[in-house]
C-alpha cells in the first residue's frame, strides 16, 4: 500500500500550521476564544455566595470556641444556610469555575482578630451582620429586579438578626 | 403629569408602600391601645416611624408630579384585637405588610428606589424581629422564594 503522495503533503502542511498557530504565528485567534463576559448580577450573585460562606463559617467558629452560645446562634445559622441555597439555586455553575471574585467588603471584620469573650463574639456575629446587610444593600442597582428582591431580602433578614444579638435594643 | 412608563411605574409602587404605612400607622393605634410598659413605649415609637415613613413616602410622589393617596378612615383588622397578645400579633401583620410592600418597590420603583426599598425593608423586618422575638430567612416573601425548596446545600 503506497500512500497518495499528494494526500500525505496535504497532511504535512496542515500540522505545519497547527504547530505555527500553537508557537503564536500569524492568524487570528479563535472569536469565541475568550469567554462571554458575564452579567453584572452574576459576580454579585458568586460575591453574595462568598460573603455567605464566610457568615456560615464565622458562626461555626464561634459556636465552637463558645459552646454556650449554640442555642442561641442555631436558627440565626440555619437561616444563612436558608439563603445561601437560594443563592446557590439562582446560579448555574459551568463545571470547573468555583465562586470567586470579590469586589464586596469582607463579610466578617477580622481586624480586631477572633474576638476572646462571649460577649465580643455575639458583638463580632453582629458587626458582620451588618456589614453584610450594608454590602448588599449599596449594590442592588445592578442587578435585576428579580434578583434585587431576593437580596434585599436576605438583606433585611440580616438586619433582623443583628438587632436580634444585640438584644433588640433600638 | 410626569409620563415616562418608569416613571409611573415608580409612582405606583411608591403609593402601594404609602398605603401600606398609612394601614400600618390605623394598626398601631389599636395595638398601643392594649400594650402596657415597654410593649406599649414601642408600639409608640414604632407608629412614629411608620408616620414618619409615610410624610417620606408622600414628599417623594408629590417630588414625581403624583398626588399621595390618602389614608383610609378604619381598616377591617385581620382578627379580633382584644388582649395584648392579640396586639402583638397585629403588630407582626402590621410589619411583615410593610416589609412585603417595600420588597414589591425594591423591583417596581426603578434602580434609584432600591437602596431606599431596601432599608425601609430592614426597618419593618428589625421591628417584626422584635415583637415576634426571633427572624425570618426571607422577609417580605409570603413564604420561601422559588429554587429553595428543593435545594440540597452540599456541606
Amino acid at each position: 500500500m503506497s500512500a497518495d503522495p499528494t494526500r500525505r503533503r496535504v497532511l504535512a502542511v496542515a500540522a505545519a500550521t497547527a504547530a505555527g498557530v500553537a508557537g503564536c504565528a500569524p492568524g487570528r485567534a479563535w472569536p469565541w476564544a475568550t469567554p462571554p463576559t458575564q452579567a453584572a448580577d452574576v459576580g454579585m450573585l458568586k460575591d453574595m455566595i462568598v460573603a455567605e460562606n464566610a457568615l456560615v463559617a464565622a458562626y461555626a467558629r464561634v459556636v465552637s470556641a463558645f459552646p454556650v452560645l449554640a442555642a442561641a446562634a442555631a436558627p440565626l445559622l440555619r437561616q444563612h444556610q436558608e439563603h445561601l441555597a437560594a443563592l446557590l439555586a439562582r446560579l448555574v455553575i459551568p463545571a470547573g469555575a468555583g465562586p470567586s471574585a470579590s469586589a464586596m467588603p469582607r463579610a466578617h471584620p477580622a481586624a480586631g482578630g477572633f474576638p476572646a469573650s462571649e460577649r465580643a463574639a455575639v458583638a463580632y456575629l453582629r458587626a458582620a451582620e451588618r456589614a453584610q446587610a450594608a454590602g448588599l444593600t449599596g449594590r442592588l442597582a445592578v442587578a435585576t429586579p428579580s434578583l434585587a428582591q431576593l437580596f434585599a431580602s436576605i438583606a433585611a433578614s440580616e438586619a433582623s438578626h443583628a438587632a436580634l444579638l444585640a438584644g433588640n435594643q433600638r | 403629569m410626569t409620563g415616562t412608563p418608569e416613571h409611573s411605574a415608580a409612582a405606583g409602587a411608591l403609593q402601594s408602600a404609602l398605603a401600606a404605612e398609612n394601614a400600618a400607622i390605623f394598626g398601631y393605634g389599636v395595638a398601643g391601645a392594649y400594650l402596657s410598659g415597654a410593649q406599649r413605649a414601642a408600639a409608640t415609637a414604632f407608629w412614629n416611624d411608620h408616620r414618619s415613613a409615610g410624610d417620606t413616602l408622600a414628599a417623594m410622589l408629590r417630588a414625581r408630579g403624583a398626588q399621595p393617596a390618602a389614608a383610609g378612615d378604619a381598616y377591617k383588622l385581620p382578627f379580633p384585637v382584644h388582649t395584648a397578645h392579640d396586639a402583638v400579633s397585629l403588630a407582626i401583620f402590621l410589619e411583615d405588610g410593610v416589609t412585603a410592600a417595600y420588597l414589591g418597590l425594591v423591583a417596581g420603583g426603578g434602580t434609584g428606589l432600591r437602596g431606599f426599598a431596601a432599608r425601609a425593608m430592614q426597618d419593618s423586618a428589625v421591628r417584626s424581629s422584635y415583637w415576634r422575638g426571633s427572624c425570618q430567612a426571607f422577609p417580605g416573601f409570603p413564604a420561601s422564594p422559588p429554587g429553595t425548596t428543593h435545594v440540597q446545600l452540599v456541606q
